[in-house]
């Protein structure tokens, strides 16, 4: 499958903190690549250096051959959508101008297209009736599924999240996880940050396993539960299966 | 006790006293309102230029920044309006009203700088990161996103600082300025002590009046600015 993604040598300091120590990675068309480890172990860093929302130290990204630099940062996260552990739905908007936004004003989509989107895809998760209310009144699994089409606005290459399930409570959890789930079966490539460990073998086609800021194993979610390679990874899934 | 309103029957039927309290009142106003933009335009730039993002050409501008509002906040008012009057522009016939306006809102602006720069650094980061993830510009950002949620943090602590300003300005009258202040002891010198109770209660009402009225708008506006927090 075609290569959407490349990572080389990504390295990412903060102060004398080495958090990634080098990291290659490579994505394709229609992957899902979940990635775990345990906390500080810099796998939500790794995520936000690949949009850069957090700068890289050092290392090369190339989406499609072309190396993001400073220039076309602004274009590539257009087609690179985040959804964050703590939602971040603008406070001071109502949820049909965050979903709105960024389209209208990078002029993707004009007005009324972006508004008829959005309704379809509220309408669709059943939340179509607080298409006015602000993120302030809504419950955090509303609001993460509302981030969560809010970035499926842009029409998104790939869709990044960052542990989107880490701050919600158990009820909603699942319907986060089933947005996900058909957000995946639709095609859209996806690297996905977690700790849900069955919803990780259920949805992964890779498995990307870091640890002290480097990729330690990789692998099918088969043979990455099932039959681990190395003892870091023996150790990490005796704990936490 | 019959003295007493007798006073207060004579200010208020005398048209010069009415008329020097009146003028008095005005000018104060004049001082505040325009030291108050002075300080609002300047404390935004300066807010503005030290809350960006570290870069080569802003480095001088930062750096004069942060002197600005060390000395400003570390000097008192009082010597300010004689260095502006006496120094700065001890040119003749410059009009007094425009050296006390700059002289209040060039201090002003450091203390409204403070509070910007205080109200755009409690808009959580992840406001920005949303902006940044969805490939907005930093200019959408800051005036869609991290702006709005800043007023409404920096709006009561601005209302106190408006309220500040109007008071401190009754300094004026050390170099010689007829603002409310003045006109209250002007009014009630030459006499005995009971002459100066009522003009100095009535300008004391004056500026009540006033800081009244802002408190009031001031608290209109974070309600109706509060709207997104409440629910639905």
């Amino acid at each position: 499958m075609a290569e959407i993604l490349r990572i080389r040598n990504l390295r990412k300091t903060f102060g004398d903190n080495k958090v990634l120590k080098g990291i290659d990675f490579s994505l394709s068309q229609g992957e899902k690549v979940v990635v775990l480890g345990p906390s500080g172990s810099g796998k939500s860093t790794f995520l936000r250096c690949i949009n850069r929302i957090e700068e890289p130290t050092s290392g090369e990204i190339y989406l499609h051959n072309i190396l993001v630099t400073d220039k076309n940062i602004t274009k590539i996260r257009q087609k690179v959508g985040m959804v964050f552990q703590h939602f971040n739905l603008i406070k001071n908007l109502t949820v049909t101008e965050n979903l709105i936004l960024a389209p209208v004003k990078l002029k993707l989509l004009s007005e009324p297209e972006a508004l008829k989107k959005a309704y379809k895809l509220l309408k669709h998760i059943g939340l179509l009736s607080k298409k006015d209310a602000y993120p302030a009144s809504l419950s955090g699994g509303q609001k993460q599924r509302i981030a969560i089409i809010r970035a499926m606005m842009m029409n998104p290459e790939i869709l990044l999240f960052d542990e989107p399930t880490s701050a919600l409570d158990p009820e909603s959890i699942g319907d986060v996880l089933e947005l996900i789930h058909e957000v995946a079966d639709q095609g859209m490539t996806i690297i996905i940050v977690t700790h849900e460990m069955n919803f990780a073998k259920e949805i992964a086609s890779r498995i990307v396993f870091i640890d002290e800021g480097k990729i330690i194993e990789e692998g099918t979610p088969k043979v990455f539960f099932n039959n681990p390679q190395t003892p870091r990874v023996q150790e990490f899934l005796k704990k936490v299966l | 006790m019959s003295d007493f309103f007798a006073k207060i029957i004579e200010l208020f039927s005398t048209p010069e006293y009415i008329d020097s309290l009146l003028h008095g009142f005005l000018l104060t106003l004049e001082i505040s309102f325009f030291a108050i933009i002075v300080g609002f335009t300047l404390g935004t730039v300066i807010a503005l230029v030290e809350t960006a993002k570290p870069s080569k050409w802003l480095t001088i501008p930062k750096f004069i920044c942060r002197i600005y509002t060390t000395v400003i906040r570390g000097t008192p008012m009082a010597l300010q309006l004689f260095i502006m009057f006496f120094i700065i522009f001890a040119i003749r016939d410059f009009p007094e009203l425009i050296t006390a306006i700059l002289a209040f809102g060039f201090n002003s602006a450091a203390y409204t700088s403070e509070i910007i720069r205080g109200g755009i650094l409690s808009v959580d980061k992840g406001q920005t990161e949303a902006g940044l993830a969805l490939g907005l510009k930093n200019s959408t950002i800051f005036f869609k996103i991290v702006a709005p949620q800043a007023i409404k943090n920096i709006i009561p602590a601005l209302g106190n600082e408006i309220i500040t300003v109007i008071k401190e300005t009754a300094i004026v009258s050390m170099v010689g300025m007829y603002d409310l202040n003045m006109a209250a002891k002007d009014i009630g010198s030459g006499h005995n002590l009971a002459s100066y109770i009522v003009p100095m209660f009535t300008a004391a009402l004056f500026y009540l009046a006033t800081i009244y009225l802002i408190t009031f708008l001031v608290g209109r506006l974070e309600k109706r600015l509060r709207k997104s927090d409440l629910m639905e």
